[in-house]
């Protein structure tokens, strides 16, 4: 062992000093840039070959995380505040956990870094956020290294290199989608292509992934687009009309909203065809009642349980492992052979609720039933 | 002498959107563990500037008896524009700045025009105007993204030591203590109430529009140039709403054309001016009340951050109860400035 003498120690003190006037003045502290590979592979994939790791200095827990959420208003954004929630209550992660606090910000960029700039200044140790926009947060990422706080943006991910991020791969969910479409369609004809929220990264990549397959040479497809803004009630109306403006289609595509689409195709009176889209329990109902008629099915969720998994990522962060820069989750998916009952789809729930919550890889899993018992409880 | 029990009387819509904003304000800084600094002052500071400039903006044509349904649209075409010319030399960056302000000033300038010599009601050319610039918002942003310089951001964004430390400029050390302390953007607000607001209210102009918002006709007859005043009102709107679009790319050094966004600004903004204790039926108010509903309004959602969730009033902290809670305390605080028709001793004057 070193011994160290008194004049060692102090110089030692005044250059722990030192450093403690630069993490608090000028000096930018943050993550390392290390190499791989990272903790936890199977769940905290990295995204593509070339992705960079991540390191913060480790230290000592219980620790305090928020969650800044946007827009609050969507069944999916709801299931996954009471996932994140039910995950936090659980005794092996709440005993990490010193405080934890969920905001809803609203649509305004300016509110939502406001408010994680709040958290870095309350001085928690990790924010987790869904971003408004995929740009205008280096101002708040410079803070929160100038700080040493953990950023994980996830599901609407930024387009930086410079945080960890969570996500699952939309541009694959797009390609998947066509490819199930090609498999049991065909390689020509007129498809209905139903996109999400205009302006952000998920339906940028999903649109932009499904037309690299749907368009590659060989294929030969008038693909209609329309919006729905991931929404049942807006996923029927436009569907509605696309199908009183253009009459048949041989396939579709639906971001989100999808049983809203099918039930819009069922009322026209058009037969099933097949179709694509999100993972919400009254689609995978509809498949599982109709696979027979025609509606061959591939249901592929974004699920709401990424909030949990960036909770668990950041946690994983705080302890000092390494992360991936860009983690990928695997894209959850069932299609008209793999649906069970009780299983991947609930004939009794809600035709609303997110139906891929389960996520043995991460060790998280937060049940249906749970997070149903969840939302019933605060509904009270 | 000043008469204080005339200046209250006078004020007292102003005085209750400053009480409004202590008492909401107040509350916040007591539970936030960073309550008081300089690092919350700065943070809240760069939160509230955007909507408060949106929010003077629309001052100025409410007083008129007008409303600008377009405020939202002018603020986020500035900053698709600023996200295009805010970079290079000094002197681009300038130039850069100057183009913001002029665009926002003419597109203002537009709904003037339109609204006095179509002769058509500001609320409804508005609502067109304001999609027309959302339109070249998006043609000139389709995705978010753009390069705004990065060292006027940063030095914009804090408070004013950073200016001199992000330009390397020698920091008296009185100064570094003190002055510099305060956060750049309530100086900029500072600066803008003294140099435009002020001096356009004391003008001939500027006490046209309050003149216009309580009698048109009256405002005519005594030989005021009702026009004019009209046509400034809704450009010096555009320039302010510009401004908050600027500031807004120096904040996210980018550029976004998002539609709910820009909706949001807007009826905030009405919402802010109702609170600041301006009528919406025109002639009473002014931008400094604004400036404090539009910080009363935000700071509305700053205690759902610091609200402890297991205490008593925990539920509030609710994520998904929080627009119920935000809205319910808007209700109030607007209803406050109601409040004053109980004593009303004749119904009759509710309709004068």
């Amino acid at each position: 062992m070193k011994f160290i003498s008194k004049s060692n120690m102090a110089n030692l003190l005044l250059s722990a000093g030192l450093m403690f006037t630069m993490l608090s003045g000028q000096a930018l502290a943050g993550p390392k840039v290390v190499s791989g590979p990272g903790a936890l592979p199977s769940c905290f994939a990295p995204w593509a070959k070339d992705t960079t790791f991540l390191q913060w200095e480790k230290r000592k827990g219980p620790y305090k995380i928020a969650v800044v959420n946007g827009f609050v208003g969507n069944s999916w954004r709801i299931q996954m505040v009471q996932t994140v929630k039910a995950y936090v209550e659980q005794p092996e992660i709440k005993a990490q956990i010193s405080e934890f606090k969920v905001v809803s910000t609203g649509t305004d960029v300016a509110a939502q870094l406001g408010a994680i700039e709040d958290f870095i200044n309350q001085g928690y140790d990790a924010i987790i956020t869904i971003a408004v926009s995929p740009a205008g947060f280096d101002r708040v990422i410079r803070i929160a290294d100038r700080n040493n706080v953990i950023l994980v943006p996830f599901d609407n991910i930024l387009d930086t290199t410079d945080v960890m991020m969570v996500n699952e791969n939309q541009w694959q969910m797009g390609e998947m989608a066509a490819e199930h479409l090609i498999k049991y369609a065909g390689k020509s004809g007129k498809v209905l292509e139903i996109r999400g929220l205009a302006g952000n990264t998920v339906d940028r990549d999903r649109h932009l992934g499904f037309r690299s397959i749907m368009e590659a040479a060989g294929n030969d497809f008038d693909i209609v687009e329309v919006v729905g803004n991931w929404d049942d009630g807006q996923a029927q109306k436009v569907a509605a009309d696309a199908l009183a403006i253009h009459g048949k289609f041989m396939g579709m595509y639906v971001q989100g909203g999808s049983t809203g689409a099918v039930r819009a195709f069922m009322d026209a009176g058009h037969d099933f065809v097949p179709v694509a889209g999100e993972a919400e329990n009254g689609f995978r109902k509809l498949i599982a009642k109709h696979a027979k008629d025609g509606l061959i099915g591939l249901s592929m969720g974004q699920t709401p349980g990424l909030g949990a998994i960036s909770v668990k990522a950041a946690l994983s962060a705080l302890a000092g492992n390494k992360m991936p820069q860009l983690i990928a989750i695997p894209i959850p998916f069932v299609d008209h052979t793999t649906l069970k009952d009780g299983v991947n789809y609930w004939a009794d729930l809600d035709d609303n609720f997110f139906t891929a919550n389960e996520f043995p890889a991460c060790d998280v899993n937060i049940s249906a039933v749970d997070i149903m018992a969840q939302t019933k409880e605060d509904s009270h | 002498m000043i008469n204080l029990r005339l200046w209250g009387s006078q004020n007292w819509r102003l005085l209750l959107a400053i009480v409004i904003f202590a008492l909401i304000y107040g509350s916040y800084s007591y539970m936030h563990p960073s309550g008081g600094t300089n690092r919350l002052f700065v943070q809240n500071a760069n939160e509230i500037f955007v909507l408060v400039m949106v929010s003077m903006a629309q001052t100025i044509p409410v007083l008129t008896g007008g409303l600008d349904l377009s405020v939202g649209a002018i603020m986020t075409l500035t900053n698709t524009v600023a996200s295009e010319v805010v970079n290079g030399s000094p002197s681009e960056i300038l130039l850069g700045i100057i183009l913001c302000l002029v665009v926002s000033s003419l597109c203002g300038f537009i709904n003037g025009c339109i609204i006095v010599f179509g002769r058509l009601q500001p609320i409804i050319v508005t609502l067109a105007t304001g999609a027309v610039f959302m339109g070249l918002a998006l043609f000139i942003r389709p995705s978010p993204g753009g390069n705004v310089d990065s060292d006027l951001s940063f030095a914009m964004t804090f408070d004013l030591n950073e200016i001199f430390l992000t330009y390397k400029w020698p920091l008296p050390t009185w100064f570094e203590s003190t002055v510099g302390l305060i956060p750049t953007p309530l100086v900029l607000i500072l600066i803008v109430v003294f140099a435009i607001w002020l001096p356009f209210r004391s003008s001939v102009t500027g006490r046209g529009c309050y003149a216009i918002g309580s009698s048109m006709g009256a405002a005519y007859m005594s030989g005021l140039d009702v026009d004019r005043s009209k046509i400034a009102a809704y450009t010096l709107s555009g320039l302010l709403a510009g401004i908050g679009g600027l500031y807004l790319a120096l904040q996210t050094g980018s550029g976004n054309a998002d539609v709910p966004q820009a909706g949001a600004y807007t009826l905030n903004s009405i919402a802010a001016v109702v609170i600041g204790g301006t009528s919406l039926y025109g002639g009473i108010g002014g931008v400094i009340g604004s400036i404090f509903g539009a910080m009363s309004l935000r700071s509305i959602s700053f205690n759902f951050r610091v609200f402890d969730a297991d205490g008593p009033l925990g539920f509030i902290a609710d994520p998904l109860l929080q627009p119920l809670f935000e809205g319910t305390i808007l209700l109030l605080a607007v209803s406050i400035g109601a409040a004053s028709v109980f004593r009303i001793k004749n119904r009759l004057k509710l309709f004068g």
